[in-house]
């Protein structure tokens, strides 16, 4: 959907790059490279992310 | 809870997993049923003929000869005709492919072992010891082998049988050789199988050991001691085990096989299956052999296993819930590694049958319930599990869809109606058509919109349950102490446990009493009452709703689940989100019982059935008859608004000059497809929670865009979850392209 297009921060007028995420899910914490705003760090996450490996981190998280 | 664990460690002790079937344990040979049975149902007759056949020695005499006592013990003799055994046994031998025995290569061992006796049981001991490489060597008083067996067998038959058997083993036999003293003999061990009226030298059995007779080394068994031509046979190739443990040990205190099972089986659960009788004059075909096999219960105690959703789901016997829960509740390392059951401990619906069809009343509801409140107050239990329902309870007892209240002029009441927090979610008619019959047969019917604390009690919060549980006391006291009228009978279950102070009576059971005609079908459509699974000791209940369907003209067709072994909907224990395959399948299993429309009354259970295309009436559906209900099911987001119309409603009919409320108007006007709407149902998302995170996307300007489509995209942690939206600005509305959410959260600097 929102693959390999342009996203542009409202804010900033700046145009979103990969930079390092962290992330919290009970007690653990860890990073991986997110969409971001380069000036105020605003970030985005498409839905096959979140339903894919997000999902799939949570749910092992939940069963650790 | 420590204290409870521990009790429970205890009780699992009585557990009957291991018992052997009835069959198994009434066998002379113990043939194990669960091994033979699972081969012949898929019509492995080679495989189960090798079981046989290393069960009994000599399969062509025991199939001819064998008394059959696993036909007095059969269950299935009590609900149709015990399984035919014997004829099964036979199949095995005319399907096998191979009826050779195997061949061992198996190194010589030096002790001998003398047999005194060629008859069936001295045979069979021997056969045992020279598969096992024994020095075996046989002493028969006659000129033949086989002893009894001339007499009661074809020679051609047990001559062929035993000649196969013996095909790779070797023995030394003396024919015409009469022992007079066992002195004469110098072997390691010696068995004594002389048969019915034989010689004993002497003997006694000792009572401390099987097979021991009172002189070291020497064993004794078959006809001789007073068994049948099968059971000796038996003795003969079970007494190696004694034999053994003497050689290795110089003991004879080997345990005598148990011939008792202490497993119990429900025969109101078994379905009927006609017996088969062989299509072809002695010998079953291969069909009729498939079909009697599938007939056998194969019979162990697992009533836990067969009829619990959540055991049966997961393969797992108490026993082994049991280990895994405690070290899920107590993980032997720091960071929690090997909590393995965590997502089990929140798959139990907490609808007791576990208990209820156990023969040891093993409760293994109440210790995942236990270890829920365990897990939950250490903050090991995942929140995601049980959050949205949680906020649901919250707000359930809200100022916006909460309340209690006397009826004007009244300071006290005889009857509360509490209709729970689901019913008025689902559609407000059915409470208010409800409380309208019920304060014009009682005016001084007060009522309570609130949560009875099921959420709390199922995701294991004990502080927030005694809160609610203390509230509900509170309000009972302020309306002078009535009978509460239930129509949830989870609430009633739930005011039974922790408020047993406040008498109660269902809905149904009062409307009943005070006499409801329900609107006549002539049409007499056939129909299954579903009871809920919170109504399995409410026999009462049960009764009058099934009064009431009658009356209205259904005919009634019971289901395999009802009455005392109701099953849950999949609601209880609010288990989807933690396990949704697991609610998948139970309202798959429960829907699939029969083709008929349901008639249930709770209203969980007759959403949920709804939802999966069931066609289902509440019980509410038939006394007030068809009404203009909105045929689609309500969104979770409805559920809520539908719960604030009901507070208005109900002020507004019973309380008119109070009825001033605020109707709170959404911030920002969102528009949605159906479609759409029907996703954000399926993953719990509520349209409020969208509209704030928008607000809050155009309040604060944090959001971004893909300039080619012009969406905006934005997120807002609320709560616990992160919520995304894409949308777009369109005439001073906002129309919701998507939304979605995940429970990690965001470490925004």
């Amino acid at each position: 959907m929102a693959d390999n297009k342009v996203i542009i921060c409202c804010k900033c007028k700046k145009e979103l790059i990969p930079k390092k995420v962290y992330f919290k899910y009970l007690g653990h914490s860890f990073f991986t490279d997110i969409l971001k705003c380069p000036d105020c760090g605003e970030v985005f996450i498409p839905e096959e992310l979140v339903k894919g490996r997000m999902a799939e981190v949570e749910m092992q998280l939940e069963d650790k | 809870m420590v204290l409870e664990m521990e009790k429970f460690k205890e009780k699992i002790k009585t557990c009957l997993q291991n018992e052997p079937a009835f069959c198994t344990a009434a066998c002379p040979f113990h043939l194990d049923i669960h091994d033979f049975m699972p081969k012949m149902q898929r019509g492995g007759f080679n495989a189960a003929y090798r079981t046989y056949l290393n069960t009994v020695g000599f399969p062509g005499i025991v199939s001819e000869l064998c008394h059959e006592p696993c036909k007095n013990v059969c269950p299935r003799r009590l609900k149709d005709e015990a399984i035919a055994m014997k004829h099964l046994e036979k199949a095995a031998i005319k399907y096998a492919r191979d009826l050779n025995p195997n061949s061992y290569n198996l190194a010589p061992k030096n002790k001998k072992i003398a047999i005194i006796g060629a008859g069936i049981s001295g045979l069979g001991c021997a056969l045992r010891l020279a598969s096992k490489k024994y020095n075996v060597t046989v002493f028969e008083r006659t000129d033949r082998i086989g002893g009894h067996l001339w007499d009661v067998l074809p020679p051609e038959v047990f001559l062929a049988d035993i000649e196969r058997q013996f095909m790779h083993e070797k023995y030394t036999l003396n024919l015409n050789t009469e022992i007079t003293s066992l002195d004469e003999l110098d072997f390691d061990a010696i068995y004594v199988a002389t048969g019915k009226g034989g010689t004993d030298f002497g003997l006694k059995p000792d009572p401390e050991g099987a097979f021991a007779s009172d002189k070291p080394g020497v064993f004794m068994g078959g006809e001789l001691c007073g068994r049948n031509i099968i059971e000796a046979l038996a003795d003969g190739l079970q007494a190696i085990n004694a034999i053994e443990r003497y050689i290795k040990t110089g003991n004879m205190n080997q345990p005598k096989a148990k011939d008792k099972t202490e497993i119990l089986i429900n025969t109101d659960l078994i379905s009927y299956m006609k017996p088969v009788l062989p299509d072809e004059g002695e010998v079953f075909t291969q069909e009729n052999a498939l079909y009697e096999a599938k007939r056998c219960l194969r019979c162990s105690c697992d009533a836990c296993v067969r009829h619990c959703d959540l055991m049966s789901y997961y393969g797992k016997y108490p026993k082994r819930i049991g280990e895994e829960v405690e070290i899920t509740v107590n993980p032997g390392t720091l960071d929690g590694n090997g909590t393995v059951a965590t997502r089990l401990i929140s798959t139990c619906n907490q609808c007791g049958l576990c208990k209820g069809i156990c023969p040891q009343e093993i409760d293994t509801g109440d210790f995942l319930l236990q270890s829920h409140r365990a897990m939950r107050g250490k903050g090991a239990m995942p929140w995601a599990f049980h959050d949205f329902w949680l906020q649901d309870m919250e707000f359930t007892n809200s100022e916006a869809a909460g309340m209690c209240k006397l009826p004007k002029g009244f300071d006290k009441s005889r009857y509360v109606f509490f209709p729970g927090c689901q019913l008025g979610a689902s559609d407000p008619w059915y409470v208010i058509e409800s409380y309208r019959f019920l304060r014009e047969k009682n005016p001084d019917t007060a009522l309570i919109l609130g949560c009875c604390g099921a959420p709390a009690e199922w995701a294991g919060d004990e502080q927030l349950h005694e809160a609610a549980v203390a509230k509900l006391r509170e309000d009972w006291i302020s309306l002078g102490k009535p009978i509460a009228v239930f129509a949830c009978p989870t609430c009633r279950q739930m005011f039974r446990k922790y408020l047993p102070e406040i008498e109660g009576i269902f809905l149904y059971n009062l409307m009943s009493e005070l006499g409801i005609k329900p609107s006549p079908r002539v049409n007499g459509d056939t129909v299954s009452v579903f009871d809920p699974c919170t109504t399995r000791e409410e026999p009462e209940l049960q009764h009058v709703i099934r009064e009431i369907a009658e009356k209205a003209g259904f005919s009634l067709e019971p289901l395999p689940y009802e009455g005392k072994y109701a099953k849950c909907c999949s609601w209880g224990g609010q288990v989807s989100i933690a396990n949704p395959s697991f609610a998948r399948e139970v309202v798959k299993a429960r829907i699939s019982q029969n083709s008929n429309p349901y008639i249930t009354y709770c209203i969980n259970c007759r959403d949920i059935f709804d939802a999966a295309k069931k066609p289902v009436y509440h019980i509410l559906d038939i006394i007030f008859g068809s009404h203009d209900k909105d045929q689609m099911l309500p969104t979770i987001t409805q559920r809520r608004s539908n719960r604030i119309n009901l507070k208005h409603k109900l002020l507004s009919e019973f309380w008119r000059d109070e009825a001033i409320m605020e109707q709170k108007e959404s911030r920002i006007k969102l528009l949605i497809t159906p479609e759409l709407r029907q996703k954000l149902h399926k993953e719990m998302i509520l349209e409020t929670d969208i509209e704030t995170v928008i607000e809050h996307c155009e309040s604060t300007g944090r959001k971004v865009q893909i300039p080619e489509s012009g969406h905006f995209f934005g997120h807002l942690q609320i709560g616990k979850m992160t919520y995304w939206v894409e949308y777009l600005p369109e005439d001073g509305k906002f129309n919701l392209i998507n939304a979605y959410c995940h429970r990690m959260s965001i470490e925004e600097a």
